[in-house]
């Protein structure tokens, strides 16, 4: 069973189309990069999967079920922006992430933490913008979901924390779990995706494994990208 | 769930309420004390430090009270509908729970803000004179009670609960008018909060015109006539009153409730 599928998908915020009767699905085990220019349309896909958007027409699932309280369950999601509040200690997040999430590892989330030298009494404000994402992503990625939606989790930070994050991803997701990745930094995502989804003006552009990009196209995910999107 | 949310939620909450009702409770106490011995001083500067004691006492009334309301507003607005959204709306939990959950934790910051101006007046009205004479009218109370038929002593117990029900479903109804303009104006594009304004003044006109509707309306119907002509007891009178009060506050916090549901549900537009 895929654990997302989308069938003629549609999204408009006022007259202006986000997704325009996209139709994509995702099998378990598999590290996809969700990959568009600006304004193509995915974090509106991450949104109405995570059920903070209602599509306007189509249909969406996340391991079977519309997008609602039960189907987050499943869903660990890593927003573009800062999400977790800044007045909380990473001691009192650990807490709020174990209240509600069944299978939050705290195990892991404390080991990361003090890999990374983040005091668990510290408060989330007192900390740098890198450190806050580093603590909001050791929070997604010690659940062990079924599908991790990671909005731009590289976005914003330096080359040595986008290793880190990468690698913490590489590390820690659930292998019988999705792994989508919304990004267009695709040079420093390619070499941890399985496979592709091109969203150009809110239409699925292409779906393929990036071994097949290579073998049958002879080049990389980012040259093909550029191809596909040359302005 | 909700049980999680509530606990979240007081926690959030306490860490602002709590040292404000301490404060409000110590500038109560440096009140009573400022009453009985420093106002009168002969010594200026202790007579202007006893009036500014004062002062900061009824500054902190003003604080405690501005401080729930603002509370009321701000903890639904940051925690559902900016950043804290993204964490807080893929929760696994419903939309009415997080409603719920905000709801009661205001209705019982009010009700706690009451409770707590009530303690802090009777500090600063200290005085052993004050509390002897005080338990002297709880006893003639209990008197007054032991002679009361079983009919008199359940209404008046019955009164209380409803007045206190009335209360309580006011605070929340008027909670959830605030609610239901700030999830209305944050489903738009822009000027979310410029909409959230207005919709809010929106929906008071909307509720004045419909009140004053229903209060013409209500004349022609058989249902006034009959309260009209009808002499009841004046006990009897009292539960009409307070339940018909209590029917109207839950019509009007249903509309906002569904308001508020539908906008967080099918409308949500997060920044």
């Amino acid at each position: 069973m895929p654990v997302l599928e989308c069938k003629e998908l549609c999204k408009s915020y006022g007259r202006t189309p986000a997704l325009d009767r996209l139709t994509v699905s995702i099998e378990p085990g598999r590290i996809v990069g969700l990959l568009g220019p600006n304004g193509s349309g995915k974090t509106t896909l991450i949104k109405l999967a995570s059920g903070l958007l209602t599509p306007d027409a189509g249909y969406i699932s996340v391991c079977g079920l519309p997008p609602g309280p039960e189907s987050r369950k499943n869903i660990s999601f890593l927003p573009e922006r800062t999400a977790i509040p800044t007045w909380m200690s990473a001691k009192q997040l650990l807490d709020f992430y174990g209240d509600f999430y069944a299978d939050f590892r705290r195990d892991a989330a404390e080991e990361m933490l003090a890999h990374l030298n983040i005091f668990p009494h510290q408060r989330i404000k007192q900390m740098s913008k890198g450190t806050r994402e580093k603590v909001q992503l050791i929070l997604v990625m010690s659940r062990a979901a079924k599908l991790y939606l990671l909005d731009e989790p590289i976005g914003g930070v330096d080359p040595a924390t986008r290793d880190y994050i990468l690698s913490t991803i590489i590390g820690n997701y659930n292998p019988e779990a999705a792994v989508v990745i919304s990004t267009h930094l695709i040079a420093d995502v390619e070499k941890v995706l399985d496979e592709v989804i091109f969203i150009h003006q809110g239409r699925l552009a292409l779906q393929s494994g990036v071994d097949e990009i290579r073998e049958e196209k002879g080049m990389s995910v980012d040259a093909l990208f550029r191809e596909v999107f040359k302005c | 769930m909700l049980r999680k949310l509530i606990k979240h939620e007081f926690h959030a909450t306490g860490r602002t309420m709590l040292p404000l009702y301490l404060i409000l409770l110590l500038t109560a106490a440096g009140s009573n004390i400022a009453g009985r011995w420093m106002l009168d001083s002969q010594i200026f500067a202790v007579s202007l430090l006893g009036g500014l004691i004062i002062f900061a006492f009824i500054i902190a009334i003003f604080a405690v009270f501005v401080e729930a309301f603002w509370l009321m507003i701000q903890r639904f607005y940051k925690n559902l509908l900016q950043d804290e959204g993204y964490l807080m709306m893929t929760l696994p939990v419903s939309v009415h729970q997080h409603v719920w959950a905000k709801l009661t934790v205001s209705a019982v910051w009010f009700l706690a803000t009451i409770s707590a101006v009530i303690l802090a007046s009777m500090i600063v009205a200290y005085d052993v004179h004050i509390f002897q004479e005080f338990f002297h009218l709880i006893g003639d109370i209990f008197r007054v009670l032991q002679k009361l038929k079983i009919s008199e002593a359940f209404n008046g117990t019955v009164i209380i609960i409803e007045g206190l029900a009335l209360i309580f479903l006011a605070l929340a109804a008027f909670s959830l008018q605030f609610y239901a303009a700030l999830a209305m104006g944050h489903s738009m594009a822009n000027h979310k909060m410029v909409w959230s304004v207005g919709c809010f003044f929106g929906f008071q006109f909307a509720v004045q015109f419909v009140g004053s509707l229903l209060l013409v309306s209500l004349s022609k119907m058989r249902l006034f006539r009959f309260l009209n002509n009808w002499d009841p007891e004046p006990i009897v009178a009292v539960h009409v009153g307070l339940l018909m009060a209590i029917g109207l506050v839950v019509i009007y916090g249903t509309i906002f409730y569904i308001v508020t549901i539908f906008f967080l549900k099918k409308r949500l537009n997060l920044e």
